[in-house]
């Protein structure tokens, strides 16, 4: 095996995975303070690379990216505040059973919602905003600068989430929260409003993959499928509820779809992840970093 | 004495209903299924509606068919999906009752729609989809009015030949035209004994980071890379080998039409100038009249040259009208026998149907060229046509390198 190429596809896994694992981050923040699987996370995703993609073509200009990243993530944040007010806080205060199903479908729906949307408001075509910077190369790897702006802003956005969380009044109760939704409680904290934000924090991750790769992987109404199911991979392969298992889990699945693809085939790419979830489930349940849950 | 009043009135009722115009002249409908949302080429089937309107328009201007009657279109969205390509005909069918159905544009969702059109005996047309096994089934209600992979590899290698290529590569995606695509390509590489190596990779058409691919064929150094993806897998495999460094240094040839779309440039910026694309209509093309006639109307109506999609809708409708009218029936067995046994006007020459051997079932093919785009949002109507040889206006121009 050629080293410089097992090099590059290396190196091209981890920066596909270390970005992914936002959507992995977005997911698992959610589930850690809701309890609930938000199944639309990939139309957040979308709703993200459209949004990006219609202030750069109408108002900003193409140069302006950078400014319309944290828009984009500000917008899809004050839709998912939105949505959880409306449609999935009822889970919450009423008397619901099957807090589960209740989530399940309302996110599903949204999933079909938001597609259908898509559709109907910038038609069934695909768009690409200009390159946020020119093509460079990351070692031995040739990528394009945009996939180079998505990782630097991937490690920022993962840095500014560990400061919110651990540094900070509001991260201490998303980590209360988690623990102990009745406990946090009896500390005097809203923990309908967290779940307001907390949602809103976790699509706006999302947003902000679909913005950074919208030049990349373009922008069209079904853009947030496979980022979706690779978050799902990843918080499978790091543990359901972990932000750390969020990061390695999606290094490692770069990694091991880049050696699949080097020593078996490039065409089976997507297959390798699904091994070593396999492998984890039978030998490692919750996962590398999840812990079990207890119940009283 | 009231039931017979009410009697009396019924009777009047059905009298004048028979008798009204309206009654009398019931439309005849005509299906268009076709990609109109993701995961299909939305964008094909837009062009497809746009033609097949056209068409029923100027049928409908003219005074219909058979003696009065309008043409109405029904548009149906497969949305490059076998399920809702058959569930889409099923509703044409026996909902709308369709006499014919035309705008097929990809070729797994024909494979799925042609065998139920068989069972409700419903002419299905072809307007881009071209595996060749949707023909050479020898199905009765199938007809096709493109070109079938076959012919496409056939001048693909026969460029290579003459190009001098050695090492072509080829990124294909995991439906019926990709992987038909490359198995017709190795075949034909050992009949046309080919000079050439040839590596091909398979991709699943949901995936959206194809960069390991890309790197194993760009580490593999082909003289030509060949991008079999349709729609967005097209625009992502011409980005992402931009990206890798393998176009443009690499001529790269894309398999079909899109780049003559007017999205292309929008898409692709600088990462689509020198690519290489299959073409069936080029603006510089002398048409039929009734093509001039549809060429003018699409300009003046979209303030765009139309596209091969449109223009193959457009003459598809145009002469289902005409075997409509030639049959005297809007009954689809009639409709079948006048397509077989009628020469029809196309957009740029006569079409027949003729049951001929192999995939040449019931098949009229257009020609092919292959053009280039040699700077950055170059208009369609200068890229230059590098093949076949008796049509070209320059050769394959190498980019410089980055």
């Amino acid at each position: 095996m050629d080293a410089y190429l097992l090099s590059q596809y290396v190196l091209s896994g981890l920066v596909i995975g270390l970005i992914y694992s936002l959507m992995a981050l977005g997911i698992t923040f959610i589930y850690g303070i809701m309890k609930m699987i938000n199944w639309s996370m990939g139309e957040f995703y979308m709703v993200g690379s459209y949004v990006q993609y219609a202030l750069l073509a109408t108002f900003l200009g193409w140069e302006l990216w950078w400014v319309a990243l944290p828009l984009s993530m500000v917008s899809v944040f004050l839709l998912g505040v939105v949505v959880q007010r409306f449609l999935l806080r009822p889970m919450y205060v009423g008397g619901i059973e099957r807090r589960d199903e209740y989530a399940t479908i309302i996110t599903i729906a949204l999933m079909v919602l938001f597609r259908n949307l898509a559709i109907v408001v910038g038609g069934p075509n695909q768009f690409a905003p200009r390159d946020y910077a020119r093509a460079t190369t990351l070692l031995t790897l040739p990528i394009s600068g945009n996939r180079m702006v998505a990782l630097v802003s991937t490690v920022l956005l993962l840095l500014l989430f560990y400061v919110l969380t651990r540094k900070t009044w509001l991260g201490r109760a998303f980590r209360g929260a988690a623990q102990n939704r009745v406990g946090i409680q009896t500390a005097g904290v809203d923990v309908l409003r967290l779940d307001m934000l907390a949602f809103g924090v976790g699509v706006a991750l999302a947003a902000a993959a679909g913005a950074l790769l919208a030049p990349d992987f373009l922008v069209y109404p079904e853009n947030g499928a496979i980022s979706t199911f690779k978050g799902f991979e990843i918080i499978v392969i790091g543990g359901l509820g972990s932000l750390m298992g969020s990061v390695v889990g999606g290094l490692l699945l770069g990694l091991i779809e880049a050696l699949g693809s080097v020593f078996l085939s490039p065409a089976y790419k997507d297959l390798y992840g699904f091994v070593l979830l396999l492998a984890l489930l039978a030998f490692r349940p919750t996962g590398l970093f999840g812990e079990r849950e207890r119940t009283v | 004495m009231l039931n017979a009043l009410r009697t009396f009135s019924l009777a009047a009722v059905a009298a004048a209903a028979l008798a009204t115009p309206a009654f009398a002249q019931a439309p005849v409908k005509i299906g268009v299924l076709t990609p109109l949302s993701p995961p299909g080429d939305a964008t094909a089937g837009q062009f497809i509606v746009r033609g097949a309107k056209m068409a029923a328009d100027e049928i409908n201007g003219q005074g219909g068919v058979l003696g009065g009657r309008k043409i109405e279109l029904v548009v149906e969205d497969d949305a490059g999906t076998p399920e809702k390509g058959v569930a889409g005909l099923r509703k044409l069918a026996s909902q709308d009752r369709v006499v014919a159905v035309v705008g097929q544009f990809h070729s797994s969702v024909t494979e799925a729609v042609q065998t139920l059109a068989e069972q409700l005996k419903v002419p299905v047309f072809l307007t881009q989809a071209s595996a060749k096994s949707l023909t050479e089934k020898h199905l009765t209600y199938t007809f096709r009015t493109h070109v079938i992979d076959p012919d496409r590899v056939t001048l693909w290698n026969k460029w290579i030949m003459q190009q001098g290529f050695k090492r072509v590569a080829i990124l294909a995606e995991n439906t019926d035209y990709g992987v038909g695509l490359i198995e017709e390509t190795k075949k034909q590489f050992a009949s046309m004994n080919v000079k050439a190596e040839l590596k091909t990779i398979i991709f699943d058409r949901a995936v959206v980071d194809l960069t390991p691919q890309l790197l194993e064929i760009k580490n593999w150094k082909p003289d030509l890379f060949i991008n079999v993806g349709i729609g967005t897998p097209m625009y992502l495999i011409s980005k992402q080998a931009f990206d890798v460094g393998l176009t443009p240094a690499t001529p790269m040839l894309i398999s079909y039409d899109a780049p003559s779309r007017p999205e292309y440039w929008k898409n692709l910026g600088e990462k689509g100038t020198y690519a290489t694309f299959i073409v069936y209509y080029h603006p510089t093309m002398k048409l039929t009249p009734r093509g001039e006639a549809f060429r003018t109307r699409y300009l003046e109506q979209f303030k765009e040259q139309p596209v091969y999609g449109g223009l193959n809708a457009y003459a598809q409708v145009m002469l289902l009208a005409d075997a409509i009218n030639a049959a005297k029936s809007d009954k689809p067995d009639d409709i079948v026998k006048a397509l077989l046994s009628t020469k029809f006007t196309g957009w740029n020459g006569t079409i027949t149907f003729t049951r001929g051997e192999g995939p040449y079932w019931q098949q009229w093919t257009p020609p092919m060229l292959f053009l280039q785009y040699t700077k950055e949002n170059q208009p369609f109507t200068e890229a230059k046509i590098i093949y076949p040889p008796e049509l070209k206006t320059g050769d394959l121009m190498m980019a410089p390198k980055r």
